[in-house]
């Protein structure tokens, strides 16, 4: 058993939580039942589900454990530690950027530096290639999800309106949040044109106190880490209840390989302590839990004989279909005092464009939501919308105050020539990085070239005097998509790879479309049902090849303390 | 700073030796540290007191650099003792090869882009106008870092045909934005709340201060008249799919 807390007192994982402890500790020669790779939003949730069921379980996670007092601050540039900063090489004729733009490293992965917005997934994203014959359609349909849907809403909680009227009519378990200065022009300047908006949510944030989590205190710097604990992460809300069920999270575990055995199976994962020192722990079954690049990177760098393009990649589709959504920021001045910082940035939306509209000439849609750059990012955003610099960053700066801004959040289709691949490179284990290539489509540019303008006329309506934008992209997902067809995609709906039957992917990178709705709460209902669809198969999962695609029974005794008691309301 | 080129006000006076420019002249983010969390004060007010020493970048290369980034991020409006640093900042960055998670593919490491771009600015400042790049004046000096940013070097040198000037550009500017903007000086001058937690806000609506906020008090402000760095409307440059490392959004 090992003791989590420190010298001076307990692990803290907000002002009230303290991570339970001592945590048990697993033999590495001994196989526990599942070894999790990467503790993120997917990874902790499986954790949590599979070790309340009673499984041996360990996560392996590359980055740090932490300490929410200790480690986390209320500030911008002190934040970079929260983010993935190993090298990657990024290219192709839209390249994205990476690092603080892309995804997390430490126990809660992406949910700690998420904006914490959580719509759901329209019905129609399961099926855009029946519907609009682009893409392909999923292996599953909104109603196979929608059950874990609204339990995670409960989970984690989200806090929104009483009705959400797109996709499928929902309303939430905690109330609104107050308007801030953005969300206040989002409201506007959609009523003007005759948008219809909500506020306040959905976002998994607290609006009022849950268990041991303080509600939001509006100080704006959810991307950063809410150190408040009113922001929901794997962290706080799934990995403690995993400790208490007998999890282990080992902290700085760079998995390097996954070792394949004769017979075709899986038998545990490779990797390197803080000390740079290889261990191998022994596992019945492995889940791939990484983030949309390193997953398929660490399928890549476990290539072995008879998988010599990586392991279950036989179907040649690995790393490819790789997503992101259209994030354009469109920036609008205003006479009066705005004061950006202030409030979640996550809190006010619109999907009323979500749908494909055939008069617009694209498939597919997109939506507006507001964002809350503080002032790094802000500045960033200005150089690349305005070309600002020298005196006229020092001007335009003066005026961030007087700054509202308001996302697109547009769906890109996948495309198979968007990759991740290993780049010559090496990290300092010496494993290959990834390389990763993005280039638009036609079907795409369209989409965000309607998606900017509209969002602009948004702004003007709002009573902008000046309205800029800049060309982001947010949200990677794809990678190692499901599907029913071993031969175009690696995994089946339940993530379980096509070709080795104990070797799962659980995260962003099984969904072969994305929406263009925030990944965070798909990603983490698709875990909870992946969990339960495991836990239901129990122990032929590690000795039998069978394919069970029935659809899973729900747990719902399996759920996080103060999770009972709690509703999502549908008011019609 | 020798050369200057100072703002100025309505009547045409210039704007210089302030310890605070901006538009809200009272207001202390540092003045309310005792409301902020321990390791957040610890951090920032760890910033304002120790300048990390230049070990990553030679003394001619420092020379030059700083030349570069009085300009890219001037501060002549600033008193001596309330100037941010920036060259230091990004010198620790680059001594301990902090990466910020990427690179693209068609960029050298940011290492070697700075040494790299470092001298080809000094080489075109000697070939363009016969001394080396701190000895312009200061409108020289505009001259040659307008053409960077514009994306047309000028005089042309054969490091940009190797290197994309926008991404140098790109990553230039945000090294130093992200060492201005972190200062609590800078959120001083901007209105910015700065850290806020345990205490969080109360008046989320209409641009309202809290408190321990100030309003804003406006006056007219111009960018000195030799200054090529104004924007234009035009400013943009063109997109290059997102061509910085800068934070994500939602
Ligand atoms: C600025 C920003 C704002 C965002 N806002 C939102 C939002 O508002 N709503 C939303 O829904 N989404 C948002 N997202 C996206 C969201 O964070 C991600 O989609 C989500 O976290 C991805 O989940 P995941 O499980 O796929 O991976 P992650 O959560 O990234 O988890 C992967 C984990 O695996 C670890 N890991 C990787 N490789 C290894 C290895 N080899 N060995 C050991 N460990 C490894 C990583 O360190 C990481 O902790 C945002 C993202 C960013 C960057
Ligand atoms: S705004 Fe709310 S949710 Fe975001 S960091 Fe602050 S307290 Fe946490």
């Amino acid at each position: 058993m090992a003791l989590l807390s420190g010298k001076n007192g307990a692990h803290r994982l907000g002002p009230m939580q303290t991570l339970p402890g001592p945590m048990k500790t697993w033999p590495e020669n001994e196989p526990v039942d599942y070894c999790v790779v990467g503790v993120g939003s997917a990874g902790g949730v499986l954790l949590q589900r599979l070790a309340r069921a009673g499984f041996r379980v360990v996560g392996l996670e590359a980055g740090p454990f932490w300490d929410t007092e200790k480690d986390w601050v209320s500030d911008e540039k002190g934040s970079y530690e929260l983010y993935w900063n190993d090298l990657r090489i990024t290219g192709g004729t839209n390249p994205l950027a990476l690092g603080e733009n892309n995804s997390g490293k430490g126990v809660g992965g992406g949910s700690v530096h998420w904006a914490a917005f959580t719509p759901r997934f329209h019905p129609s994203d399961f099926r855009i290639y029946t519907e609009d014959g682009v893409g392909v359609d999923w292996p599953m349909s909104y109603w196979d999800l929608k059950p874990w849907y609204e339990l995670l809403e409960r989970e984690i909680p989200v806090a929104g309106p009483a009705w959400f009227p797109w996709g499928d009519p929902h309303g939430h378990p905690y109330g609104p949040h107050p308007l801030g200065g953005v969300g206040d022009v989002l409201v506007r300047g959609c009523s003007k044109l005759g948008i219809r908006t909500v506020a306040g949510g959905p976002v998994a944030i607290l609006s009022a106190s849950h268990g041991d989590r303080p509600h939001c205190i509006y100080r704006g710097f959810c991307l950063q880490g809410c150190k408040v604990g009113a922001k929901a992460s794997t962290l706080i809300t799934h990995v403690p209840d995993a400790i208490v069920h007998g999890a282990e999270i080992r902290a700085h575990a760079m998995a390097a390989r996954i070792n394949l055995r004769n017979d075709g199976r899986v038998d545990g994962v490779v990797y390197f302590d803080c000390d740079g020192k290889e261990h191998f722990q022994r596992a019945r079954a492995v889940i791939v839990s990484g983030y949309a690049i390193e997953t398929p990177r660490l399928l890549f760098n476990s290539a072995c004989p008879g998988h010599s393009h990586g392991l279950a990649n036989s179907s040649g589709t690995l790393g490819k279909y790789l997503m992101a959504q259209a994030g354009n920021v469109v920036a609008g001045r205003f006479e009066d005092l705005i004061r950006l910082y202030k409030a979640p940035p996550a809190h006010a939306l619109s999907e009323e464009f979500y749908e494909t509209d055939p008069q617009r000439g694209f498939a597919r849609g997109f939506a507006i939501q507001t964002v809350g750059p503080l002032p790094i990012a802000f500045a960033k955003q200005m150089v690349a919308a305005m070309g600002a610099w020298g005196w006229g960053m020092r001007r335009v700066m003066m005026d961030y105050n007087h700054w509202a801004t308001l996302g697109v959040l547009g769906e890109i289709l996948p495309w198979e020539d968007n990759r991740v691949e290993l780049a010559d490179e090496k990290d300092r284990h010496g494993l290959p990085v990834a390389k990763v290539t993005f280039n638009l489509h036609d079907n795409d540019k369209k989409l965000i070239e309607f998606g900017k303008n509209k969002v602009m006329e948004v702004m003007w309506a709002a009573g902008a005097q000046q309205v800029v934008q800049e060309s982001r992209f947010a949200h990677l997902v794809g990678a190692s998509r499901m599907g029913k067809d071993p031969s175009t995609s690696v995994v089946d709906k339940f993530g379980r790879t096509h070709d080795i039957p104990n070797l799962f992917v659980c995260d962003g990178s099984i969904f072969p479309t994305q929406g263009s709705a925030n990944p965070g709460l798909t990603i983490q209902a698709l875990a909870a049902r992946t969990a339960d669809y495991l836990i239901g198969q129990g122990d032929p999962i590690f000795f039998s090849s069978r394919r069970d695609q029935h659809e899973p029974q729900i747990r719902y005794d399996l759920s996080p303390p103060f999770t009972r008691f709690k509703g999502n309301p549908r008011i019609a | 700073m020798s050369k200057r080129s100072l703002p100025t006000s309505a009547t045409g006076g210039e704007i210089r030796d302030l310890r605070q420019p901006g538009y809200y002249p009272r207001y202390s983010t540092l003045g309310q540290k005792k409301a902020w969390d321990e390791t957040t004060r610890h951090v920032v007010t760890g910033r304002v007191g120790d300048t990390p020493p230049v070990r990553f970048f030679s003394r001619e290369e420092a020379e030059v650099l700083q030349a570069i980034i009085d300009h890219v991020l001037p501060q002549d409006d600033r008193s001596e003792e309330r100037t941010i640093p920036i060259l230091p900042v990004i010198d620790e960055r680059l001594f301990k090869n902090e990466l910020n998670g990427f690179r693209y593919e068609d960029m050298p490491p940011d290492r070697d882009a700075y040494r790299l771009a470092i001298k080809a600015i000094d080489v075109m400042a000697r070939e363009r106008f016969d001394a080396s790049f701190p000895a312009l004046t200061v409108h020289r000096q505009e001259l040659i870092l307008k053409s960077l940013h514009d994306g047309e070097p000028d005089p042309a040198h054969p490091i940009w045909k190797t290197m994309p000037v926008h991404r140098f550009w790109a990553l230039l500017m945000e090294d130093c934005v992200t060492a201005y903007y972190a200062h609590p000086w800078a959120w001083d001058e901007i209105g910015f709340g700065g850290p806020a937690y345990p205490r969080g806000y109360m008046r989320l609506e209409n641009g309202l201060p809290e408190p321990w906020e100030t309003e804003e008090e406006r006056y007219e402000w111009n960018a000195p008249v030799d200054s090529l760095s104004e924007i234009e409307p035009e400013g943009a440059p063109p997109e290059h799919g997102s061509l910085h490392g800068h934070g994500g959004t939602h």
